[in-house]
């Protein structure tokens, strides 16, 4: 076979395309049946009706009984009457939720294509140059911890320093925990103690504080891991790169949209 | 190209794959991009390479119900902040919230459910009706004037397009014309990206869900719906949204249809059942009749878990109900007036169907008549704000909504959600956390641990919260590796006692202060059980508190905790309390022949309000009747106990 059909065929295949043509369809559904504001003709027509029943089948997994159909039509009317009629009386105007409403769709509009863009290698591995503090990744440690109790002066003179013959009281925590995430750790003892562990001699026991009270811990292994790779942290890179994008495509349309306008602000004297 | 790497792609795939999007956007039809997942997606990430521990080790900290700029109430509050932003915060990093002022979370949290309201999950806008000038592309706009036109030039137009593609059979299956279908997809697809682009297994789970916003007249029925499943499942089906509708039915006909043909799971959480006006826990069957066994299969399946607190006030107990709980009726002002949307007064008759120990008691009250138990459900809190934001702390409370955010007026306005009447700022709570007892932090470990219970509910600290029943605990357990113990020798919080030797079943019970907040006033067992009249009995037991030394019950009474809290300052001290209070427990007054259940509820101290945090960043004078402290708490999920289960 030739190239040319080999490629014809793959492209055939390929869902982006049958999705591209189900699109032109949808277009053309949609410009041929929008209707006037005023218009006084509701077409219940057998592209609507397909709708219905999808819609339906993909909440429910079945197609509607002849009843529920018939519910849908019926509901669909009233959908439309209601909408061209309060278009027609100009209800949508000046109501602060349509306002905020379509503020957001037309940002949506402007944010689509940015949303659907994919950043170049090299412009993530720039945003990672840029901030490689941001996209670090934790130290991890493993420990063992024992809880001696809340933090007062007798306690801490209790222990001497080492404390190590000191009773523990229950804890519902881990005694050990192995390769833990920093963040992980804030989240059990607090911050404090989290940030702590960066600076803790490894291997000896340590008297430290917590959110709780005093433990005594052994650190038995700190594990700082390199600066990150783009390989590490592509989908962190790629929310950022897309998200900053998505708002410079909104700022850029913003101002594209004000240039059209003459703004006269009359503040009250 | 979808399925193939870059370099064997016909040309220009790329730019046309961009157009397609910036198309299906247009059209409100991204839902049928599923194909081409593969191309946006960064390299897969699975839960199943995330290592689940023995026993799950720390509570993961959530919120399992936040609205976004997506939900209609929220936006025509004014929220400009989408999914993304609100995973961004979630997650610790800084926003911007609607009204300007920079918001990060002090701690992240652990996993989040953008659950925005079904009925209007968004719109795009169709090409038809874009502005000109926003469409760039050439071809696209050639596209669009033509379609101006009218129905020849739309002719043209398709034409074009399918001879630029060199191909003119569509395949039928693919034609969803319809435009209210087509919306609701594209948003929830869009949602759908947002969600799976910040869902990092192993350190922060972001779920799909919904809210199916049930409503029988102002009466809340509402329910979330939080999916188990990946992108692959949850992409087949769109969210439903309830209107007309007064019974949870079709949600659940909705939820049993989707594992079905999915092979996927899902699960509802209902909410606010302290604006239900008596519907959310009835006796019968909704509507009346006696309930039907089949009925409280199915909700007790779907539904294994209640919200319980949250900015809407809390649900756990009612004074009306609980006379003899001095801590019931947290939460509960301006809330008990009436429903929702303030358009039918409450009754006290209405509050056992509202509140959540009444609803427990009444679960073994209907298993005692027809042998199923249809509340038999765990607890979670979540915060239910609509600002994007999911904060719980009083000291960074950022409002209801974003009419509401920061700002000195708002303790004292008057709230139109439904009514001006009897509700005001100050009766929002600053709201709840769900911490969950998972092995991982993954959607799969996670929903697995709300499916079997293993969960409780914080009105905001993160408390940690340990319960397990069993027969055989004793005080010497706690010399050693106690949560083993628990888990091998009994059940954690959720679970059922079965299999009983002689004697009254025994808990082993732990409380842990947040880390970074407040000591711990007491821990107390809620028990309820029917007796051999049939009636529901409901008991507080105080099982372990700070200061045992010198505080000693008078009359079955413990004396208060004290007070440190300076409300003008809006300071406390942890000089009284404890940080870990933990104990055996057994029920004095337990008898083999009734069901059972018992719950754990944790007090703080009591700390400052966020009125009173507002009323000293604003300066604020606050009439006497504002809360301006209180004891936060946390609520654990039950352990039933069923006679025959022995």
């Amino acid at each position: 076979m030739s190239d040319w059909r080999t490629r014809a065929a793959a492209l055939l295949r390929e869902p982006l395309l049958h999705f591209l043509m189900a699109g032109a369809l949808v277009f053309a559904a949609l410009s041929g049946r929008a209707p006037g504001v005023g218009e006084r003709r509701i077409v219940v027509d057998e592209m609507v009706v397909a709708g219905l029943v999808n819609h339906h089948i993909q909440a429910f997994r079945r197609p509607p009984t002849a009843p529920e159909l018939d519910e849908l039509i019926r509901d669909h009317v009233r959908s439309e009457v209601y909408y061209r009629e309060a278009l027609q009386l100009g209800l949508d105007r000046d109501d602060e939720v349509v306002k905020k409403r379509l503020r957001n769709k037309i940002l949506a509009v402007a944010g689509a294509e940015a949303e659907a863009a994919q950043p170049t290698d090299a412009q993530l591995q720039a945003l990672l140059t840029k901030d490689p503090a941001r996209y670090a990744l934790p130290p991890r440690y493993t420990l063992t911890q024992r809880y001696l109790g809340e933090d007062t002066p007798a306690l801490r003179a209790a222990t001497g320093g080492s404390g190590k013959a000191l009773p523990t009281v229950p804890f519902p925590l881990p005694a050990r925990v192995v390769d833990a995430a920093a963040f992980d750790l804030a989240q059990q003892f607090g911050d404090d103690f989290a940030a702590a562990l960066s600076k803790t001699p490894i291997g000896a026991w340590t008297l430290m504080a917590s959110g709780f009270g005093l433990h005594l811990v052994k650190l038995e292994q700190r594990a700082v891991p390199p600066p990150p790779r783009l390989a590490d942290v592509r989908q962190r890179l790629e929310n950022d790169w897309r998200s900053a994008a998505v708002r410079s495509a909104q700022d850029a349309q913003l101002q594209t949209l004000l240039a059209g306008y003459d703004v006269a602000i009359e503040r009250p004297k | 190209m979808c399925a193939k790497g870059p370099e064997s792609g016909p040309i220009r795939l790329g730019d046309m794959m961009r157009r397609t999007m910036w198309a299906a956007l247009l059209l409100g039809s991204a839902g049928l991009l599923a194909g081409c997942d593969q191309l946006k997606r960064a390299p897969a990430k699975s839960d199943a390479a995330v290592k689940e521990s023995e026993f799950p080790e720390r509570p993961l900290w959530g919120d399992t119900h936040l609205h976004t700029s997506n939900s209609v109430d929220a936006f025509g509050f004014g929220v400009r902040l989408g999914p993304e932003d609100a995973l961004r915060f979630a997650r610790g990093e800084e926003v911007t919230s609607t009204t300007g002022l920079k918001a990060r979370l002090s701690r992240p949290l652990d996993f989040l459910v953008v659950t925005d309201h079904a009925e209007a999950l968004g719109a795009a806008k169709a090409l038809y009706d874009a502005p000109r000038l926003l469409i760039r592309d050439e071809t696209m706009r050639r596209w669009h004037d033509l379609m101006q036109e009218g129905p020849a030039g739309s002719q043209r137009a398709m034409a074009e397009i399918l001879d630029a593609r060199g191909r003119n059979a569509i395949p039928a299956a693919m034609i969803n014309p319809d435009g209210a279908a087509e919306r609701t997809k594209s948003v929830w697809n869009s949602n759908i990206d947002a969600v799976e682009n910040y869902n990092e297994p192993g350190k922060f789970t972001a779920f799909f869900g919904f809210e199916y916003t049930l409503m029988q007249g102002g009466n809340n029925l509402h329910r979330n719906i939080i999916f188990r499943d990946g992108v692959d499942r949850v992409r087949t089906v769109v969210p439903i949204d309830p209107t007309y509708k007064a019974t949870p039915d079709e949600i659940w006909n909705y939820m049993e249809a989707y594992e079905k043909s999915t092979g996927g799971r899902v699960l509802a959480i209902p909410h606010n059942s302290n604006l239900s006006n008596g519907l959310m826990f009835e006796l019968t069957q909704p509507g009346g009749g006696p309930m039907t066994a089949a009925y409280a299969k199915r909700r007790a399946r779907l539904e294994p878990v209640v919200e319980i607190t949250q900015i809407k006030g809390d649900s756990e107990a009612h004074p009306f109900l609980s006379p003899n709980d001095e801590f019931a009726g947290y939460g509960v002002a301006g809330w008990e007036l009436s429903n929702l949307l303030g358009n039918q007064p409450k009754v006290p008759a209405m509050f056992a169907g509202e509140y959540v120990r009444e609803a427990l008691k009444r679960g073994l009250t209907l298993e005692a008549q027809m042998g199923v138990n249809p509340y038999k459900f765990g607890l979670i809190g979540s915060t239910d704000s609509h600002t994007a934001l999911a904060t719980a702390d009083e000291d960074q409370f950022f409002g209801k909504h974003s009419g509401n955010e920061p700002g000195a007026k708002r303790a004292l306005q008057a709230q139109n959600l439904g009514t001006r009447k009897g509700r005001f700022g100050w009766h929002y709570l600053a709201s709840g956390y769900a911490a969950v007892w998972a092995k991982a932090n993954t959607r799969a470990a996670i929903f697995d641990a709300l499916e079997r219970r293993e969960v409780y509910a914080s009105t905001g600290p993160r408390m940690t919260v340990r319960f397990f029943g069993g027969w055989d605990f004793t005080a010497d357990d706690l010399k050693g590796d106690w949560v083993r113990a628990g888990y091998k020798r009994g059940v954690p919080m959720g679970g059922e006692l079965a299999g009983g030797k002689d004697g009254a079943p025994r808990f082993i019970i732990s409380a842990l202060k947040d880390p970074q907040g407040a000591n711990l006033d007491r821990v107390q067992v809620v028990k309820g059980w029917v007796d051999k009249g049939g009636k529901a009995q409901e008991k507080v037991f105080d099982v372990v508190w700070s200061s045992a030394d010198v505080r000693k019950p008078v009359a079955e009474k413990l004396p208060p905790v004290g007070d440190t809290v300076n409300v003008a300052a809006a300071t406390y001290t942890n000089s009284i309390g404890a940080a870990a209070l933990t104990t055996v427990w057994t029920d004095p007054g337990f008898d083999p022949k009734f069901s059972a259940f018992y719950y754990v509820r944790v007090l703080e101290i009591p700390t400052p309000s966020w009125p009173a945090f507002d009323a000293a960043r604003y300066k604020l004078k606050l009439p006497a009747d504002v809360r301006v402290k209180q004891q936060e708490r946390a609520y654990s999920s039950p352990i039933w106990y069923t006679p025959g289960a022995r």
